[in-house]
């Protein structure tokens, strides 16, 4: 891939950009909840696409497409299993609970309605996962430029991680989120040349499915027994599994995407965020799931002569990884190369930005302010929100030199956020909807989550990861692992929780309202009917289960 | 015209202005292979970009 003038012009327009929007942004800055929390201030429309911008980082992006590749049209079950219905259920159920307590943050919400060491250990937690998670970012970033561009690796990181340091410095929670809008409709319009070119090149859909095998164009029709289907699973491990404990607990408890609907103006605006987002999220497929099942059709026989195939990985085999990049390669001239990998880029960096300042948040909150230094001034809090910043920034840079010079640790870094991660979902689930959930039997049930998610993966084995206590259970894909590690983790910490609540005190009724369902006034819906969440909810669940059928 | 660099959509929408200039240009100047997929894409974006400046928002929500 070799650029021109019109390709960097149209990177350095994009970085010139992100960088402006840090300083309008700046002006606004006033107090520790501007920078931290944007003051709750921002217009729906901004905290939707915000919403799914934050999960639009490289990891969708390019591993969705190297997905679609690899397991066909079954990789939309990421988005109508895996995303819509926790997105319906965190904005009608969850929200009115986040935003209604006032909480800055999810760990936050976790102290009101549980305690202190609750919500320290999910604190602590979540700042190490997204400081990690953002050098991973910045890692993969540089790799990928060094391998398209013959960019230097030095180089790409510092430039980045600079971009993103200083647009995230001066303008915090709200500079990160107009830039992920404007990352947003440059991944979604950068993109959509190429899915309709390669889709006209690879002579439609319908030849599409013509030139594959039926099991890399039906998304449930083989699920039915794990051997018949590329993705190795059989369909009740992947409700349960994607579809409940690991969509659930991203969509709804992950303060990354939680935080952007929790900066909206009022309850309603908040309860819809997740809701309007999930309607982009639905089209999504379109976008990052559809090249990769074409790239794979253009390597059939009978497109061979397009002369378009995706690279060799070093260990022999296909790289898929590589699809987009290659698809970007194939079809873009000049200038439009430029505007796709600047597509490329805003995923990377908007993944990252996404990770600090989620990070500066809670460790400023929930973690500095907590345990190190109260009753300060604003303008301390905000300072320290601002180092914070800096320092979050740098642990990514020394995270993306850390996993170059090892990089299992990627993998490994990966593993141990899904084991944090997978279980989350039982505590809220239970501390919001059954007022008898006690704070040892939520901090019990996490530990007792995490430890089932990591003896599960030490006891099974798939494509040579785990099995590391014994190989007892050998699954075909790590995806399917993944599903399983997920679903015997919310189950431990489910049970676990319930146990311990039963034989512990509960907190008096009058300390958790507005904290629990059934303690909470319910406000009777005055809106019209396009503001009402319930009626919105509805039509997108059934334009997705309409989805799920047209594409069986 | 400097006060609407406050709001989002003026800002996406002149981002997306100039990017189409530099692909309209580039493909008055450059043909190469490229066909009129930069051309389209470059008048696509164009279009998108006008009509975020174009759109109003109501002032009072940006606050």
């Amino acid at each position: 891939m070799k650029l021109t003038l019109a390709d960097y012009l149209v990177i350095l327009v994009y970085f010139a950009f992100v960088i402006g929007v840090g300083f309008i942004i700046k002006r606004k800055i006033r107090s520790s909840n501007d920078f931290l929390s944007s003051d709750r201030h921002i217009p729906l429309w901004i905290t939707s696409l915000a919403f799914i911008s934050a999960n639009l980082g490289a990891q969708e992006v390019l591993g969705m497409v190297a997905s679609g590749a690899k397991y066909g049209i079954m990789t939309v079950h990421f988005y109508w299993v895996g995303a819509i219905f926790a997105m319906v259920f965190c904005g009608l159920f969850m929200m009115p609970f986040y935003y209604g307590s006032r909480a800055r943050s999810v760990p936050e919400y976790l102290k009101l309605r549980f305690d202190e060491k609750t919500r320290g250990l999910n604190a602590v937690s979540f700042a190490v996962m997204t400081v990690f998670s953002s050098g991973i970012s910045l890692y993969a970033l540089a790799k990928l430029l060094e391998i398209i561009l013959k960019w230097d690796f030095d180089v790409s990181i510092w430039v980045a991680a600079s971009v993103v340091m200083i647009y995230t410095f001066l303008g915090g929670l709200t500079s990160a989120v107009y830039n992920e809008v404007l990352q947003f409709f440059l991944i979604v319009l950068g993109l959509s040349p190429l899915v309709i070119v390669a889709l006209h090149d690879a002579g439609g859909w319908a030849n599409i499915k013509a030139q594959l095998q039926p099991q890399f164009t039906h998304a449930w029709k083989y699920m039915g027994h794990a051997d018949s289907n590329p993705m190795g699973l059989h369909f009740m491990s992947l409700i349960f599994g994607l579809g409940f404990a690991m969509s659930f607990g991203y969509w709804c408890t992950d303060f990354l995407v939680v935080q952007r609907a929790m900066i909206a103006k009022n309850i309603n605006a908040a309860q819809r965020t997740p809701i309007v987002a999930a309607l982009p999220k639905m089209l999504m497929p379109l976008i990052v799931v559809l090249p990769g099942v074409i790239a794979i059709a253009m390597m059939t026989p009978a497109l061979q002569s397009k002369g378009y195939s995706i690279p060799a990985a070093e260990t022999g085999g296909i790289d898929y990884t590589m699809t987009l990049p290659s698809l970007i390669a194939h079809y873009y001239p000049s200038g439009l190369l430029g505007v796709g990998v600047t597509a490329l880029i805003a995923s990377f960096m908007s993944g990252m930005a996404g990770n600090v300042t989620a990070f500066n948040s809670v460790f400023t909150f929930d973690i500095y302010q907590s345990y190190f230094v109260r009753n300060r001034s604003d303008r301390h809090y905000l300072w320290v929100g601002k180092i914070i910043t800096v320092a979050g920034i740098l642990f990514s840079i020394a995270t993306a030199y850390i996993a170059r010079s090892f990089n299992n640790i990627n993998d490994f870094l990966q593993l141990v956020f899904s084991f944090v991660n997978g279980p989350l979902f039982a505590t809220f689930l239970l501390g919001m909807f059954w007022k008898r959930t006690t704070g040892h039997g939520a901090f019990c049930g996490l530990l007792a989550g995490t430890a089932a998610a990591a003896i599960t993966h030490g006891l099974t084995i798939a494509e040579g990861k785990g099995g590391w206590i014994a190989p007892l259970y050998p699954i075909r894909s790590g995806m399917g692992q993944a599903f399983i590690v997920a679903g015997v983790s919310w189950t431990a910490n489910f049970i676990t929780t319930i146990v311990v609540s039963l034989v512990t005190k509960p907190k008096p009724e009058e300390e958790l309202r507005g904290l629990v369902f059934s303690l909470t006034p319910k406000q009777p819906t005055k809106h019209e009917w396009y503001l009402n969440p319930v009626l919105l909810s509805i039509l997108l669940l059934a334009a997705t289960i309409l989805l799920n059928i047209i594409f069986f | 015209m400097l006060k609407r660099l406050n709001e989002l959509n003026f800002v996406i929408g002149l981002f997306f202005t100039i990017v189409s200039l530099v692909l309209i240009a580039d493909d008055i100047f450059n043909k190469e292979k490229s066909g009129d997929l930069k051309l389209y894409t470059g008048l696509s974006f164009l279009i998108f970009g006008l009509l975020m400046i174009i759109i109003k928002t109501n002032r009072s929500s940006e606050k």
